[in-house]
């Protein structure tokens, strides 16, 4: 026979995972349209620091941008394996073939080190650009890396050339 | 009102360098004072609140499941507050959105729930949790304040320069893993030689 002592734990265990799935769900379908829009608001105030006064429409995961009308440039968000795991980065194109800028929106480098491909420095770099010289100095290109971390560098550099390669396809 | 419940886990029973628990998360985020003062103020939000929440249910929760209870509670709580973080303040979820997941884990959050929240009144739980947060605070921004200044040669919070470079070489691996448990062990140290703990 099984006793009121033996139900009664598995019981509230039960409830409880019940009712804080339950929470769980209703704040998940509360909060995921706001989440979504407070992404998309940080892509584009990043984009913004890309192209300082353009408007930006979203074409399948391309962005097309332009100011009064005219394009000014195009960008793709890129994503790459870093030396801490995924790196997401964002490069921006000029309509002629050029980088236009790069912008990391999220990576897991280290403190002070290889979190330093982040900073203007080294991403400064990259603009006006083209295919030629995309590599690293000690890999035979023109770009200088961050000291102590090369394989944060080359992560970068990979996603440059890729989104470059791919907005170079895109906008034909 | 015992006072003395609030001031045991600034020194005596500091979680990390006296009951030394949470060191996960510890070593893991102290390579930058920024870093710490983001997890301090996440852990003081969670800790205090759930270990109420859990002081409030303690009645209703079975001595054999207490466990997988506490947990349940601790983790959708978290989640909950960082789905509500991220969708409506996403420049507070930038600077904390990183460390509430970390939390979640934190055997500082569930020790005090086993050990305290679910024995005692709701008002010396308050003061025992907002204890440990002190104590838990004081910690890392100690160990990250050393690692910063002697691996970078400053300290730098949100962007202000606090402490201009002063090392015209810093040893780098003071903020990779190893000046981690090199400070740690240091520090642990003069506390027992102190006989703090």
């Amino acid at each position: 026979m099984v006793g009121k002592e033996e139900v009664k734990p598995v019981a509230v265990l039960v409830i409880t995972c019940l009712v804080w799935g339950a929470l769980l769900g209703l704040t998940h379908s509360a909060t995921e349209k706001r989440i979504e829009e407070a992404e998309r608001a940080e892509l584009y105030r990043t984009l913004s620091q890309i192209f300082p006064s353009a408007q930006f429409t979203e074409e399948n995961g391309h962005y097309v941008c332009s100011e009064n009308g005219v394009v000014v440039g195009y960008a793709v968000e890129v994503e790459e394996r870093g030396y801490g795991g995924r790196m997401r980065v964002l490069v921006g194109m000029n309509p002629d073939g050029t980088v236009a800028g790069v912008r990391i929106l999220s990576h897991g480098e280290t403190p002070g080190l290889g979190a330093k491909v982040a900073e203007e420095d080294f991403l400064g770099q990259f603009r006006g650009k083209g295919l030629e010289g995309m590599a690293l100095k000690k890999d035979g290109g023109e770009i200088e890396g961050v000291t102590g971390a090369t394989i944060s560098s080359r992560a970068v550099v990979r996603a440059v050339r890729s989104g470059l390669e791919n907005l170079r396809g895109w906008a034909g | 009102m015992k006072l003395q419940e609030f001031t045991k886990g600034i020194l005596r029973k500091n979680p990390v360098l006296g009951l030394v628990l949470g060191l996960c998360p510890t070593l893991a985020i102290t390579t930058r004072v920024e870093n710490a003062l983001g997890m301090s103020l996440a852990f003081t939000f969670v800790i205090v609140l759930s270990n109420l929440l859990i002081s409030l249910l303690k009645r209703f929760i079975p001595r054999d499941v207490r466990i997988p209870t506490f947990i349940v509670i601790i983790a959708s709580f978290v989640t909950i507050v960082e789905m509500l973080i991220h969708g409506y303040s996403p420049s507070l979820y930038e600077q904390l959105g990183i460390f509430l997941p970390l939390i979640t884990v934190n055997c500082i959050v569930l020790g005090r729930a086993e050990a305290f929240a679910s024995k005692r009144p709701v008002s010396e739980t308050l003061l025992d949790t907002l204890g440990m947060s002190v104590g838990f605070s004081l910690s890392i921004l100690v160990i990250s304040f050393l690692r910063e200044l002697f691996g970078t040669g400053k300290i730098v919070v949100f962007g202000h320069q606090v402490i201009p470079g002063i090392l015209s070489s810093p040893a780098v691996g003071m903020i990779l893993p190893p000046g981690a448990f090199l400070v740690m062990g240091i520090l642990l140290a003069l506390m027992k030689k102190a006989r703090v703990v």
